[in-house]
This record gives structure tokens, sequence and C-alpha cells, in this order.
């Protein structure tokens, strides 16, 4: 590949100047004339019958101009999955949190007084939260016509697993348990809905999938989907929260009775509740190892908590049961995974998708066959680790992979030889790794893939269109650098469109780490169209022949002779004129070279490339109060090739700080089916006081399907660091962390029985 | 009932009729359109409604709008002179910034701290945004941030700085 001029250089997001002068506006800056602001009223408990509910007086109080319950909508089942949803509870509230009515109104004090206005009769019924309760014979169903409780069942078995653990030397076997966690995006979620005179739906909202979400919010409202057009401004974070909830939806009912705009927003309570956390999963696993380490066969069992409806918890629970078989060279695997019905908020996408569940149970135990055997938990990764152009045990195709190159330079980074022999009271270092996907071929049966438009007018201004989701990584500034690239132009001559499902090509979005491979893919396959197009006026006006043109910081030449150049804008001006005031549009697509699995076996090729990790950590405990420090952390990351390196230590730097969070501090608790820490005051996120320094290694193999050989980063940022971080802590003190998070009352019962003390004895 | 208040927000003058009970934010965001400051938690712990109150940086979430009554008020939208504010430069040329829900607060926050203490230490900068969350950058390119608008990391920084106070 001849040198680059914009890809793998480190620029600033081509809208974080804007961000930082207050300028942007975000779903929440959104207004229109007329608008009216929404609240919901949620269910105050996890499982109830809802006999009546009476909106009068709500309705009858100054500036409410609408209260809306299940009997304002079309009352159609639908779900991005499971037709188990319905917008508004029907008969009867499912989780604290369930939606039952809500309000339209002038301020958000009047909806917010009108909702204590709506009397509503609940019968109490008997509730579960427990997944594993849940799967008991005479627990309470979620759902009566789903026996058991349960939502999906997952299964794939490869090679002889049997067999495999009676050839094994050891054999380690536990149960984990990760728990409930909350994205905790700055932004909460909500939308600004709008009806046009013909009953056409316009939802501004900030999602990761606005023409998935079109699809099945169409569904929900029995209308076509191109009756539903989906505008995504900035919006602040998701980390694979913001797909399909009812809140848009609600806003979306709320504005077709009320006939005018509705803004509805989630207050941070409401979020908390009635948002989207993460699969809580009891996983037990089984995995055997020869003498000399190789590992042998691998067994597991998963039980995910669905919540009261499934959001896409069928796939995490099925992407944990399977996705960590093509990281090390399994022959041997079986796997079962349940997906079960409680009565909490219904769980969904968060960073990671399952396999950073099963990426902490995986690591532990490793480290664990590691000890048994008395080999030093690198070297065990060496000696496993998938390595390029080889196919893992589903079938998969690992083109490029950076893994053991991760695995050695965090080691020597961290000076993982030195700290690991050195035992110091209380201080440990540990290690682990992670494989995940650039998209997921399953995800929609459809199709997997990407496209792009560039659009360029005769003033010269280049507008790249895409369908995925800038939800603060940095896509947009990802697809301007590819846009650059190709165009031969510099980043600033490129703006990059919001995505609008009504001009925006059709993209799966931005989840399954695919945004930068696929969405980068088609942007790319788009400017190579419009240079082609423009390069055909260039040839004229240069009197060469088109083949020949070149363009570089945006002035085209002919290649050999640079001296004599055209500035682009004159170019693009001269392709408008001989299109008769037509912009030059390039579009362009691809098609990725991966496999649907198939439905008994799972072998296929989810994804056209697959990145790497592995992660460091270093802590210090303090053992009087089992408080945990992280002093040190590396993370080395096969990206393929970084399209911008800034960006990209940044997802790795976020990804580890929301993996910090999840081990160190963070818990949904419930008590009595509710959530009791539905804020920041009791659910604390790290701050700036909790994150060492991060250091990212950028290993970069590149891809050969990747656009410029990029793989993408958001998921394995945060995969490894559960496991690094227990497996430092198990080093510090000999205790196995089993169950996340790691408060310091269970770390100092621990170490307190390890030091043969009573644990009150302080 | 309204309540008559005059508040200075980013040097303009402002005579408002408020609710007693309506909070600084919902003014500066529904009353005068700066839109700048965020409500991330209506709680005052999460940082995004930071505004600089007489030069202190408070949560706009928890301050009555009466309560700011004859007082100045300092926005995200109020910090910049012709060129933005050396923070603002500074935050997007690092990569402290990322979906930028978090940032106006973020630098209001700083730009206190240093107004303050112009040389703070790393622990001091910690602490100065320690009550302002940012869920996506992991904190350590916005305290780089933060360093480098200190006078002694950059010369031209402290010429702009100069210039953006007058």
């Amino acid at each position: 590949m001849s040198k680059l001029d914009v890809v793998g250089k480190s620029f600033p997001q081509i809208d974080a100047l804007e961000k930082a002068m207050g300028k942007t506006k975000f779903v929440t800056d959104l207004a229109l004339p007329q608008m009216l602001h929404g609240r919901v009223l949620r269910s105050p408990y996890p499982h109830a019958k809802i006999k009546n509910i009476d909106t009068s007086k709500a309705a009858r109080l100054a500036g409410v101009k609408a209260v809306v319950t299940y009997a304002d909508t079309p009352g159609i089942k639908y779900g991005p999955r499971t037709d188990d949803w319905t917008i508004f509870a029907d008969d009867k509230a499912r989780f604290y949190g369930d939606e039952v009515a809500a309000v339209a109104a002038v301020d958000e004090d009047t909806a917010e007084g009108a909702l204590d206005l709506i009397e509503v009769e609940y019968e109490e019924l008997p509730f579960v939260a427990d997944p594993l309760e849940a799967m008991q014979a005479d627990a309470p169903l979620v759902h009566d016509d789903k026996p058991g409780n349960i939502a999906a069942e997952f299964k794939v078995e490869a090679g002889d697993v049997d067999q495999a653990f009676k050839d094994s030397h050891v054999i380690y076997e536990d149960r984990y348990y990760t728990n409930q966690v909350y994205q905790a995006y700055m932004e909460p979620m909500g939308a600004l809905a709008e009806i046009d005179k013909s009953g056409r739906l316009t939802l501004w909202t900030g999602t990761q999938i606005p023409n998935m979400m079109r699809m099945t919010y169409a569904t929900a409202l029995g209308v076509s989907a191109d009756n539903i057009r989906v505008i995504v401004p900035d919006y602040g974070g998701a980390f694979g929260a913001k797909m399909e909830n009812n809140v848009h939806l609600v806003a979306a009912i709320l504005a077709r009775k009320s006939g005018r705009p509705v803004r509805l927003i989630n207050t941070r309570h409401d979020d908390f509740i009635a948002g989207n956390p993460r699969v809580p999963m009891y996983i037990d696993i089984k995995l055997g190892a020869t003498k000399d380490g190789i590992l042998t066969g691998k067994e597991v069992q998963v039980v995910g908590g669905a919540g009261a409806r499934v959001v896409y918890s069928q796939v995490i629970v099925a992407t944990a049961c399977y996705r960590v078989d093509s990281l090390y060279r399994f022959k041997h695997v079986r796997s079962k995974g349940f997906t079960v019905y409680t009565n909490t908020v219904p769980t969904a996408c968060f960073r990671g998708f399952g396999n950073s569940q099963m990426t902490f149970v995986l690591e532990s135990a490793l480290d664990m066959i590691a000890e048994q055997l008395n080999i030093d938990p690198v070297d065990l990764r060496l000696k496993n680790g998938i390595g390029p152009n080889e196919t893992s045990v589903h079938g998969w195709k690992i083109n490029s992979s950076g893994l053991k190159e991760c695995v050695v330079k965090a080691a020597e980074k961290a000076e993982w030889k030195t700290k690991r022999g050195q035992k110091k009271p209380f201080k440990g270092i540990g290690l682990s790794c992670c494989n995940h996907v650039s998209g997921n071929r399953p995800f929609a049966r459809e199709f997997d893939g990407g496209a792009g438009i560039v659009r360029i007018g005769r003033d010269g201004r280049i507008t790249v269109y895409h369908g995925e989701s800038d939800m603060g990584q940095g896509q947009k500034t990802t697809f301007a650098q590819i846009a650059a690239e190709r165009l031969g132009v510099p980043l600033e001559m490129i703006y990059v469109a919001d995505v609008d499902t009504d001009i925006s090509p059709f993209g799966l979005g931005s989840f399954a780490t695919r945004g930068t491979l696929m969405g980068g893919n088609g942007v790319l396959a788009a400017a190579k169209d419009a240079f082609k197009q423009l390069a055909e006026t260039a040839a004229g006006m240069l009197e060469a022949s088109a083949e020949d043109v070149r363009c570089r910081k945006g002035s085209f030449f002919i290649s050999g002779s640079p001296e004599k150049s055209l500035p682009f804008k004159e170019v693009a001006a001269q392709a408008t004129y001989d299109r008769h005031g037509a912009p030059v549009v390039g579009t362009g697509f691809y098609t990725p070279p991966t496999v649907l699995p198939d439905l008994e076996t799972k072998y296929g090729n989810i994804s056209p490339a697959y990145p790497f990790a592995c992660q460091i950590a270093e802590v210090e405990i303090d053992p009087d109060t089992g408080q945990v420090t992280v002093t040190n952390f590396v993370g080395a990351h096969d990206v393929g090739r970084a399209i911008n390196p800034l960006a990209t230590e940044g997802q790795v730097r976020g990804g580890v700080t929301q993996g910090l969070g999840w081990t160190l501090m963070e818990n949904m608790a419930y008590a009595d089916g509710k959530l009791i820490n539905p804020d920041f005051v009791d659910y604390i996120v790290p701050s700036a006081l909790d994150v060492p320094e991060i250091k990212p290694i950028l290993v970069e193999p590149i891809e050969p399907n990747g656009p410029y050989g990029a793989k993408g980063i958001g998921e394995p940022a945060l995969n490894p660091t559960m496991s690094a971080i227990t497996n430092a802590i198990y080093n510090a003190t000999g205790i196995r962390i089993k169950e996340l998070p790691v408060s310091p009352e269970k770390l100092l019962e621990e170490i307190n029985k390890k030091r043969g003390q009573p644990t009150d004895n302080k | 009932m309204l309540v008559p208040i005059n508040i200075i927000v980013n040097g303009e003058e402002y005579h408002l009729k408020v609710k007693p009970n309506q909070i600084l934010l919902d003014v500066l965001r529904e009353d005068l359109g700066l839109t700048g400051s965020k409500q991330g938690c209506g709680l005052g712990k999460c940082g995004a409604c930071t505004v600089l109150l007489n030069g202190k940086p408070v949560h706009s979430c928890l301050i009555l709008a009466p309560y700011a009554d004859g007082k100045e008020i300092v926005t995200i939208e109020g910090i910049a002179g012709e060129e933005p504010h050396p923070l603002q430069t500074a935050f997007a040329e690092k990569g402290a910034v990322q979906c930028g829900f978090c940032t106006p607060g973020m630098i209001n926050a700083a730009k206190a701290l240093l107004d303050d203490n112009p040389e703070p230490s790393e622990a001091e900068i910690k602490l100065a945004i320690a009550g302002n969350l940012c869920r996506c950058t992991g904190y350590n390119q916005i305290v780089s941030a933060i360093q480098s608008c200190a006078p002694s990391n950059s010369d031209i920084q402290t010429e702009k700085r100069g210039k953006s106070n007058e």
C-alpha cells in the first residue's frame, strides 16, 4: 500500500471542538414549535395485574395535552427478537419500571404533576428476579405462554468433549456469576417525535441501529416501515444500550394522540429502571488441559436473565456460549445456554455482548489451570492462542491475528516477568486475553455488510452518508478519514452527515464492533466510485487518460507529473457543469466474505475479521478494608490498523475504565424486586480518581478484509478487563473472584477467612 | 407566582421572571436557549450541568434560579473569546472529547480550577473533576488536556489565555 496521508494519523474528532464549545445539539437539546414534554408513569411493582387505569383527573389538569395507556396503542405484540413486547403494559406489569401510562404537557413540571393524578389499580403478583429461581417448576410465570420462563435455548457441540476430558491431565470446574450493570451513558435515552399531516412519524433519537429500529417500530405501530423516518443527531453515548426501547414508541403514541411534537427524555431514574442493562449470567465451566498446557476440552452452561422481555438477550447468551471458542485452538467444546425471563428490567447489549461475561470466566479458569500445571499464564496463552490463517473449531477464518504479539508486547510493557516474580503482600499482577468480531453475520440474517454515499457538490463540498451510528466513539471521523484518503483530499474537506433513514444507506448500525470495518468499507467503496467520476472530468481537463489521474492533498494531477495540477474544487465544479447541475454521487457497498452459521452446528464464519487483545492489570489491596486499587494497566490490542490512533487509544481507555467499574464498583442492586440504586448517588461509576494511567499498545497486523487494514475496537477494549483485574487479585491474595463485582466487604471477608480470623474481628 | 430575578449570563444582563422552584439549569437551557449545559442526573452527581456562578463551579441542576439573582453566571457558551478558550482547544486536540455530553461541565470545572490554581498537580486536577462523570474516555486524556493548559506547559497558550481573559 502506498504512503497514506490521512489514514493512520491522530486527528482530533472532526466534531470535537464544536462539542467542547457547547454548540453541538444533542437529542436532549432539540426543540420544535408547539413541542410538548412527555413523562412516563412506571410500575411500582415487579409483577402486578393492572385491574384499572383512570386517567381522567390527569387529563383535566391545565396544560396536559394527552394521557395515553395500552388502550391508545394498536395492541400489537412485537419485539426485535421475540414478540413479547407491547407498547405499555397490557394486562399486567412485568417489572419495576414497566411502562403503564404517559403524559404529554406544555412543560415538564406539568407532565410530572399529571403522573400523580393517574389512578392505577394494581393487584400484586408473586415475582421472580433471579434467573435460576425463574427456572424452578414453582416459579411465577413472567409470560403466561412461556413455560418454565424459558425465552430461548442454545446448544453447540463440536468434537468429542467427553473423550477430551478423559485425556486431560488437569480439569478445572466451577460456577461463576456476572451481575447486571448499567451502561451509564451520560445522555439518557429519549426521542423527539413528530407526526405529519399524512400520519408519517419522524423520530429524532440517539440510536445505534436507525434502520433496524425503524422496522421493529413499524410492526409495533402497525404501519409500514416507510411511514417512519429516523434521524440520528449527535447523542451522548450508548455502549450497546441504545437500540430498541419503548420510550421512543411512547413518544410516538403521545405525538399521535396530542397532534403535536413530543420530546420525551428519560429522567436518570427512569433510565436506570427501564433502560436495557447488561444480561446477568450464571456460568458453569469445565476446562481441561494436558500436562504441557494444551487445552483439551471445554464445556459451559450459561443461564442468562432476560428480564421481563427479550431485547437481545438470547443472542447475547448464544454469544457467551461459543465466541471464546475461537480465541484458542479448541477442538472439543460443548455449550448450552438458557435465556430466562425474570421480573426485572429487560436486559440487552452492553459492550462485549456476552463475550465479556464468558471471557471473564474462561480467562479466570485459564489462570487456575496455569497454576495447577505450574505454567506462567503468559506461556499458557502463547501455547494455545489462535494464529493468523487458522480456522477455529466453529469454522471461523482468522485472517490476521495479532494475539500473540499482544501478549508479548503487553507482558513486556507491564514488566510481567519481573513483577510476577516478586511476591509482595497484597500486590499483584494479572493478565487476560480476548477475541471478538467485526460484525456478526447471524445478527440480521438477511444480509451483512455496509454501504456509503459520497456526494460532491459544485463548490467541492464533500458529504459522506453512512448507515451506521456515531454515538461518540468517533465513527464520523473514521469515515471522514477513509473518504479523505481515498479521494486524496485533506480531512477538513469532508463533512459527514447525520444518519437519516430518508437519505442515508440502509446500514445495520454500530454494534458488534462492526462500524469501522463494515461502514468503513462501504464508505471506501463509495469514495472510490466518486473518485472514478471525478478522475474522468480531471482527465478531460488535464488531457490525459482517467487511469493516470491522481489526487493528493486536494490537487488532481497526472501520475508522474505532479507539477501540473488542478484544485479539487475546480474539478468538482466542472463535473457538476458537465452533469448540468447534478452533483457527483458515488455509491458503493461491501460484501463481507462471511458464512451464515448452520442453524444446527453453528459452523460458519461470522465475521470478516477478528480482533484480539491482551490486557494486564496491577492491583494493590488494602488488607484492612478489602479495597482494591488498580495501580497500572496495559492494554495491547490487535486493531488491524488504527485509522486514527488517538481515537483508537481513546476506545481502549474508555473500555478499560468501564471494565474497571464493572469489576470493582458497579452493581444494580434489587430488594423486593425493586432496583434500590437507580441514580448516580448510589450506583457509583468510576470518576477520575478511580482510574490509573491506562497504557494502550496498538498492534497492527493489517487485516486484508478491513478498510486500509482496520478491524474494530469498541468491545474488545472491555472484554478482558474484568479477568485481568481479578487474576491480579488472585496473584495478590490467592482469592479467586467468582462473582462480580468485587466489593471491599466481600474481599475483606475472604482475606480474613484466609488469615483464619473471624470476619468481624477488626 | 413568579419571582423576578436579574442575572448576568456570559456578560449579558437578563431580567427574568421565574418559578420559585425553577432550577438554574432550566432557566439557562429553556429560557435563554443556552443548551450547552446538560442535565445528566438532576441530583448534582454527574456534573454535566456545571456552570460558573460568580466564578465558582456549581451544579446548576441544584441551584434554584431565585438564588442566582444578582449573580454572574458563565456557561460553556461564554468562556471563549474570539478564539476558543485554550481548554476547549486542548480538549478537542488531546482526545478528551468523545460523545461530548460531559464536556461542557468538565471544561467549566477545569476552568474554575485553573483560574484558582494555574499550575495544578495531577492529583489536584483529578480531585477538581471528580464530580464530573465521563463514561467514554477513561479520563486520562481529560487530565492531559487540562495539564497542557497550565502556563508552564505552553507559552502560546499562556498568551491566548491572557487575551481571552481581557
